[in-house]
């Protein structure tokens, strides 16, 4: 679903993001990203959104090669991403299933059908009663779920989360991650970048470590 | 799934471009909605900055549908010496006539004249006094009609056959003075279109400005819209709308404001007109007209939103700042 190989990224100016970057994540599988701050991270989610491109090396994400699509597919790249950020990016001005429909909007449905389909995603976070709620007046946890809502209504095959549990408490972040593990067994590849390496260790799943922005550990799933 | 024939996929190709503008279309209007007072002012500097040229060039199109009674204005007329005879100047007339073909030729006699003279003066009987008639032979010769360049050159032939009569003394006509007024009308329409061009560019900038704040106020919703996958179109097009709505509004409001000015200022122009025995009535814009001007004030507000978008635009791109 994603592959890297031998990517390297430079900011203008020289600074090194990532240094020969090599993995390969197959679809379906759910994956953790970890390091320390700095550490290449959100560079690394930047180039498989297509919000960057790499100096170096190929960035290949279902199936097509980002290293050298054109900057008008970037659009297209995003919509088949969910993308879940750490300040959850919602529009303050409209209600919440507004905002779990812009992904929808954009792809041009029919109105009854984004109705439906809002309705599922924001099911399947636990949030239908606040359908016609203001982001503003629902708890962090709960805006960061309106978040994944919006990045699974389009169903896209690949889903990445930036720092998702970043402001929340652990059982919170437990029961997030709890969300991402039931996605991704639906078919969904979901790499999540975090520093909480408690957490992302007890979910016993791939964990891709960065240092300076070279992939220095490479841990296997544990859980069978 | 099943797969599409080539038809359905480009059916739901449109159907998907046509809700998009439909979001873009309402989204737009709502915002003007909400804003209402910053759109009422700018709509009203629209509509001013339309008005001038739209006000200048329906005074130009009034001027020129004025009856001047050209006919009258730019015939030559000619004065024998005294002591030709009739048949001289008769024989001068068939000349004319055979040489250069005139419009028309209108022979006074010396006591013709005087008859019109004795009339229109109202000295009446005090001219009989005189002991024979002062007044020379006339003649009144106007010149084919067509567009002002062969007029003049006509007018031109003319004047040089009758001043090779050694019977004319003089040949005077006031051909200049209507030639000036053209010349002024040709310099009107200049300064239209140097004014349409001006206030043109002024509709674009104001536009342009508008909507480059509307943007920046939008700053936070553009970017999780191109976040989440949105097109530069899909950003551009809700700006698009509000561009064009401006520009459609101004074009409106200039058309009100054309109005009432003519209803305003018609009364006392008819009264002004009246004292020179011209019976008229203003002419307003047409449909079709009405109709280039909206179009017009449209397309220039797009244009400006066009413009403000387009730079903004350019942070979204690969490599950008976007999502930073």
């Amino acid at each position: 679903m994603i592959k890297f190989d031998r990517v390297s990224k430079l900011y203008p100016g020289g600074s090194r993001a990532l240094a020969d970057v090599s993995f390969h994540i197959e679809r379906g599988s759910m994956v953790f990203l970890t390091g320390h701050s700095g550490a290449g991270k959100s560079t690394l989610l930047r180039l498989v959104m297509m919000l960057e491109r790499a100096s170096r090396g190929q960035v290949i994400v279902n199936q097509q090669n980002l290293s050298n699509s054109p900057d008008r597919l970037a659009p297209l790249v995003r919509r088949s991403t969910g993308m879940i950020f750490q300040d959850h990016k919602l529009l303050k001005d409209k209600t919440v299933a507004d905002n779990v429909a812009l992904p929808l909007m954009i792809a041009g449905l029919r109105y009854s059908d984004i109705r439906k389909r809002v309705r599922a995603a924001l099911d399947k976070v636990g949030l239908l009663d606040k359908e016609k709620a203001w982001p503003s007046t629902l708890s962090g946890g709960e805006q960061q779920r309106v978040g994944i809502a919006r990045a699974i209504v389009s169903m896209p095959p690949l889903l990445l989360a930036d720092e998702p549990t970043g402001n929340l408490d652990p059982n919170l972040s437990r029961e997030l991650f709890a969300l991402f593990e039931q996605i991704s067994y639906q078919g969904t590849t979901v790499l999540i970048a975090s520093h909480d390496l408690d957490l992302v260790r007890q979910m016993r799943k791939r964990v891709l470590v960065l240092s300076n922005g070279r992939l220095a550990d490479d841990i296997p799933a544990s859980d069978g | 799934m099943i797969s599409d024939t080539w038809l359905t996929r480009v059916r739901r190709k449109n159907r998907a471009w046509l809700r998009r503008h439909s979001y873009s279309f309402f989204s737009s209007l709502g915002v003007l909605i909400k804003h209402k007072l910053g759109t009422l002012m700018t709509t009203l500097v629209l509509g001013i900055a339309m008005f001038f040229p739209l006000g200048l060039y329906m005074t130009l199109i009034n001027l020129e549908g004025i009856n001047l009674r050209q006919d009258e204005w730019n015939a030559i007329t000619v004065f024998f010496k005294s002591g030709t005879t009739q048949d001289e100047v008769k024989q001068v007339a068939d000349e004319l006539d055979q040489r250069l073909n005139p419009e028309t030729i209108v022979v006074i006699s010396p006591d013709a004249g005087m008859a019109d003279f004795r009339d229109a003066s109202g000295f009446g009987e005090s001219l009989d006094i005189l002991d024979e008639n002062p007044l020379p032979w006339v003649m009144q010769v106007s010149p084919k009609r067509g567009p002002t360049e062969q007029v003049e050159a006509r007018i031109g032939e003319l004047t040089e056959f009758l001043q090779s009569i050694d019977s004319i003394e003089v040949t005077q006509f006031d051909y200049k003075w209507l030639q000036r007024l053209g010349r002024m009308m040709e310099l009107g329409q200049a300064i239209v279109t140097i004014l349409v061009l001006l206030f043109g560019l002024a509709v674009v900038v104001v536009v342009a400005n508008t909507i480059r704040l509307d943007v920046a106020s939008h700053a936070e919703e553009i970017e999780i819209l191109a976040l989440v996958g949105a097109s530069n179109a899909f950003v551009r097009q809700p700006f698009l709308y509000t561009g064009l709505w401006y520009g459609l509004m101004g074009g409106f409001l200039a058309m009100l404001l054309l109005g009432l000015t003519m209803l305003y200022l018609g009364g006392p122009l008819g009264l002004l007109l009246e004292t020179y025995g011209t019976l008229y009535s203003l002419r307003g814009l047409g449909i079709s007209s009405t109709l280039l001007v909206l179009l017009c004030g449209g397309l220039l507000g797009w244009l400006g939103a066009w413009i403000s978008v387009q730079r903004y635009l350019r942070r979204l791109k690969v490599g950008g700042r976007l999502g930073r």
